[in-house]
């Protein structure tokens, strides 16, 4: 009986620092600044333990009983530990409450274990070697643990089902205990189907996980969520599937952290680098820093103002670890100027001149979004060129919406813009689409800012080639009064999924 | 302080009411712009003081509605500067008034204008002043965004206002048997906008008996069709088909070509004119002037407002025609102008309530709703992102008669109007109580003038219009001349009615 009794130990012990550090890891994923997380996560997380192991003197009889309980009450809360908090993210305004009462809880039983253990078994051996015996297994739990957790946990089951997972390593040793100590203990029966519940919801949980973390959304991000906010303005979602982050906002692909390079060079360079001595950019749009990290890397110049809608887009660029990392802390530089307003007012209020405009928009989905597609809008802007200026619209895929990328170029060409449209292959998006629009001639640069990984001055040329199943379309203008795009739009993807 | 158990109960489950996150909002607003105080001192012939002032101007325009306002902005355009133009409310425009609160700015009655058609030659001059119309191009940003219109039926959206899913046979055919007619009359160049420079007695036959005796007569039994022209003539005349002239019901479905530029429409609606306008004018234009008396002199025209008796030439009298008799010396009683009733509201929304998946459109209509449904405020808006909105809801009071009604409008508080335009909406916008914050009503007892059967080819409304010397100083220029009420009509009269002013004056000896 010894050593299985020492083997529960073991799995206690891992059991109560996986909720340590899934509680830590979450914490630093959706609110940032890990140190400070890890921190105040350990350091609350080990008061409470010592909460519990004080308040272990005050339970006298039924030691067994009780601790079959505790690992029960463990198992349920540790498991949905992590489901829990991510829904609290979501859903409520008061995430770090809930985290901290959570930590406090999960530390006070934890803190309950050892001690109790102690006395369980402290007739049977004696004293010293319950120390030693229990303290080593303990610690011995606690390193597996931190091994496992990094190395096969997170990255394979994730921290939804790692968490799940050992709150049936919990419930197990609760049903195990029920067998090791059964001769101390009356009304076992019910104390198994009790264990068998909770091993059973746990079970279902494991299976359900991903139902668990994003209900309806699950399908469409096939990998961790890591951070999810509704903003007043859109449904913010970013996951991660070992280095590749990915942005969605209201559930549309934003960029994949390992192919936004070609689209980011290909959104600027091929423009930017045409115009002979650009000074002052805008973007519209572009709240995840990454077209402003590429326009940073010409240093003749002096301003970029930024304007997107969401506050907490930019806000969320501007300061998540793993976001800045991505866009080299863009939006930090003092060259940058952020304007959070909604972008056709602003534009038509603003007088400020511009040597290039980025026009970088989620995709013409609905009529509102359709406005910023439209041939007042782009009058609007193009009397923010300067006379050297050149602007570009993102303009969705030339091959799965061929008439919808055909009409954005008509309706720059009806806003009495030449346009040049031309287009790149980003793996997760597909084929993408761009046009380029002035009020002169544009002639493609002859040099280009060191260090791009995907656009080079000979492969230019062929941007601007269009085989013939992407080749142009006779479309009509988009304009506010008719909105062709977005029946158009949705026509294009409705192909597409059929 | 003791407190009983009934009313512990009440707090206490009102608390609890409170607390679901489901509760109503509660909702505040009032009746606003309300005129028939001032008008209902007129009817019953109410004395006034004596003037203690005089002031003198060539001409006066009474009535700072389109009209009045048209007519001045011709005066002003022709240089002529010396006149007055009086209001009786603190705000002019009219129908086409407007109100603004921290949303959007928002209408109070008329909110379009379609896209003028080649004869409508002097709204297209008007709308070349205000940039409107620029190189023969529609300035997009003044046309109706898209999606325009759009049709509760069936527990289902429809795109447009013709009842267009669901049909049978039998409605299809009774609906192509009318666009075909209506292609021949529109063909004849009969039915014009202005109605004055197109119509001659060879539809006169047609004011002779209404609409819907039409309609049976073309064999149209049909529910849907009978639906839509019904919901046509309380649209436009804020009357049912069987009580509008045969004539009017077919000049609204052939006096204009189906363009598909859709109307010209603004936030505030037919108000961004009333502004543009004021912007010229405004100057000339003094509010809060109730005119009680016009008395034709031998040498000119005089008009009493408050303490005021302004000396004039030539008056244009851009009031609704109904005000003559109680307000000119000697006026004969008019028997042709018959006025429907109106309620219009502005709802504000704190968000957008359920539609049932369907995004916003300008808008809204139900079928079989005695209401005129509603239009979106920030429509127009060019922002991406709208969360809150107003929304102005349009009853025209057509079923009964037009004194009953007036009565209804007497009789009911605010909270009947809250209630009944509520319960309609709720039946589509299941969550409409948990977004509204505010709804102000507006009641209008002489909204527009009514083309009841036998008022367009009315001999009275002939003398009124023909502005000849021999009938005196006075120039009538309201819409209602036109027996319709619309923004062109109105437009039309008050500069004709200028032109003719300043015709006379320029003639004078």
């Amino acid at each position: 009986m010894g050593i299985l009794l020492f083997i529960s130990v073991l799995l206690v012990a891992a059991c109560g620092l996986i909720y340590e550090l899934v509680a830590g890891t979450l914490a630093s994923y959706l609110v940032g600044d890990s140190v400070f997380q890890f921190s105040t996560i350990i350091g609350t997380y080990l008061f409470a333990m010592g909460i519990g192991s004080a308040l272990s003197r005050y339970l006298n009889r039924g030691l067994v009983y009780r601790f079959v309980w505790i690992e029960l009450l463990l198992g349920v809360i540790g498991g949905f530990s992590s489901a829990l908090l991510i829904m609290a993210f979501a859903f409520t305004q008061g995430f770090e409450l809930i985290l901290y009462a959570l930590v406090i809880v999960m530390g006070v039983l934890v803190g309950l274990e050892i001690p109790l253990l102690m006395r369980i078994v402290r007739d049977r051996y004696e004293f010293r070697d319950v120390i030693a015996h229990v303290l080593t297994f303990d610690y011995l739990g606690a390193l597996g643990a931190s091994l496992l957790f990094p190395i096969l946990l997170v990255p394979h089951l994730g921290l939804v089902r790692s968490a799940m997972l050992f709150g049936l390593v919990n419930a197990g040793v609760a049903l195990w205990t029920t067998y090791l100590f059964s001769t101390q203990l009356s009304g076992t029966r019910v104390l198994r189907i009790a264990c068998v519940v909770v091993l059973c919801g746990l079970g279902i949980g494991m299976a359900d996980a991903r139902r668990i973390t994003a209900t309806a959304e699950d399908n469409i991000y096939a990998d961790d969520i890591i951070f999810a906010r509704d903003t007043r303005y859109q449904h913010l979602v970013l996951t991660r599937f070992k280095d590749d982050l990915r942005l969605f906002l209201n559930s549309h692909l934003q960029f994949s952290s390992r192919d936004e390079y070609r689209y980011h060079e290909a959104l600027i360079h091929p423009g930017l680098a045409a115009v002979p001595v650009p000074h002052r950019v805008l973007v519209l749009g572009g709240g995840d820093g990454l077209a402003v990290r590429e326009i940073l890397k010409y240093p003749q110049i002096e301003s970029i103002t930024l304007v997107d809608l969401d506050p907490e887009m930019t806000k969320l660029f501007s300061t998540h670890p793993m976001l800045t990392k991505l866009n080299d802390k863009s939006f930090l530089s003092p060259r940058v100027h952020i304007i959070n307003a909604d972008a056709f007012p602003w534009v038509d209020s603003n007088t400020e001149s511009f040597d290039f405009i980025v026009i970088d928009f989620p995709d013409p989905t609905n009529y509102s979004l359709g406005k910023l597609y439209t041939t007042a809008f782009y009058r609007a802007v193009a009397r923010h060129l300067s006379a050297q200026g050149l602007m570009v619209v993102q303009s969705t895929s030339p091959m799965f919406a061929r008439d919808s990328f055909w009409c954005i170029a008509q309706t720059l060409k009806q806003a009495g813009l030449q346009t040049y449209p031309y287009h790149v292959y980003v793996p997760s998006f597909g084929e993408w689409g761009f046009v380029l629009a002035g009020t002169h001639e544009y002639i493609p640069p002859t040099s280009l800012p060191s260090g791009l990984r995907f656009i080079n001055v000979e492969g230019l040329p062929a941007l601007f080639q269009f085989p013939p199943d992407m080749a142009p379309l006779p479309m009509p203008p988009n304009q506010l009064n008719s909105q062709v795009l977005v029946r158009t739009y949705e026509n294009d993807w409705k192909d597409i999924s059929h | 302080m003791k407190v009983g158990r009934r009313k512990f109960l009440r707090t206490g489950s009102a608390a609890l009411v409170g607390l679901s996150l489901k509760s109503d909002r509660p909702i505040t607003g009032s009746f606003v712009n309300d005129a028939f105080q001032m008008g209902h001192l007129l009817r019953d012939r109410a004395s006034f003081p004596p003037p203690k002032r005089v002031e003198k101007f060539p001409v006066v325009i009474v009535g700072g509605g389109i009209a009045g306002l048209s007519a001045a902005w011709r005066l002003r355009k022709r240089g002529f500067t010396d006149f007055v133009l009086l209001e009786m409310n603190p705000q002019a425009g009219g129908n086409a008034r407007w109100g603004e609160n921290e949303i959007t700015a928002y209408p109070w009655a008329a909110h379009y204008v379609p896209v003028p058609g080649p004869k409508a030659e002097l709204v297209r001059e008007l709308f070349e002043d205000l940039g409107v119309l620029k190189n023969g191009q529609w300035e997009e940003r003044d046309l109706c965004f898209a999606p325009q219109e759009r049709l509760f039926l069936y527990g289902r959206w429809q795109d447009g206002l013709e009842p267009a899913i669901g049909l049978t046979q039998k409605d299809r055919d009774q609906f192509r048997h009318l666009e075909d007619l209506f292609s021949k009359f529109r063909a004849s160049g009969e039915f014009t906008i202005p109605l004055e420079l197109g119509r001659s007695a060879k539809y006169q036959g047609l004011d002779r008996f209404s609409f819907s005796d039409w309609l049976q007569q073309q064999g149209c039994d049909s529910r849907l069709v009978n639906w839509y022209m019904n919901y046509a003539c309380r649209d436009d005349y804020g009357a049912l088909a069987k009580d509008t002239s045969a004539w009017a019901g077919v000049h609204y479905f052939s006096s204009r070509e189906a363009e598909e530029k859709g109307p010209l429409t603004w936030p505030e609606g037919n108000g961004w004119i009333t502004r543009r306008l004021l912007e010229r004018v405004g100057e000339n234009v003094r509010t809060d002037q109730m005119v009680h008396r016009i008395a034709e002199t031998k040498r000119g025209v005089s008009v009493f407002s408050g303490d005021t008796e302004f000396q004039s030439e030539f008056v244009i009298f851009a009031a609704p025609t109904f005000l003559a008799p109680y307000l000119v010396d000697a006026f004969p009683r008019l028997h042709d102008f018959i006025y429907s009733p109106w309620v219009t509201a502005n709802l504000t929304l704190e968000r957008l309530p359920d539609s049932r998946g369907a995004e916003p459109t300008w808008d809204t209509v139900f079928l079989d709703s005695p209401t005129l449904g509603y239009v979106d405020a920030t429509h127009q808006s060019l922002r991406t992102h709208i969360d809150r909105t107003v929304w102005t809801f349009y009853w025209a009071l057509a079923e009964g008669a037009p004194a009953q009604n007036r009565q209804l409008l007497l009789d009911k508080d605010w909270n009947y109007w809250k209630e009944a335009i509520l319960h309609d909406l709720e039946r589509v916008h299941s969550d409409i109580r948990q977004c509204v914050s505010r709804i102000d009503v507006m009641r209008m007892g002489h909204a527009m003038i009514r083309p009841a059967v036998g008022s367009v080819f009315s001999e009275e409304r002939r003398r009124l219009t023909r502005r000849d010397p021999r009938d005196g100083r006075l120039l009538f220029a309201n819409s209602d001349l036109s027996s319709i009420s619309i923004f062109e009509e109105a437009q039309y009269h008050g500069v004709v009615a200028a032109q003719a002013a300043l015709k006379r004056i320029g003639s004078r000896p």
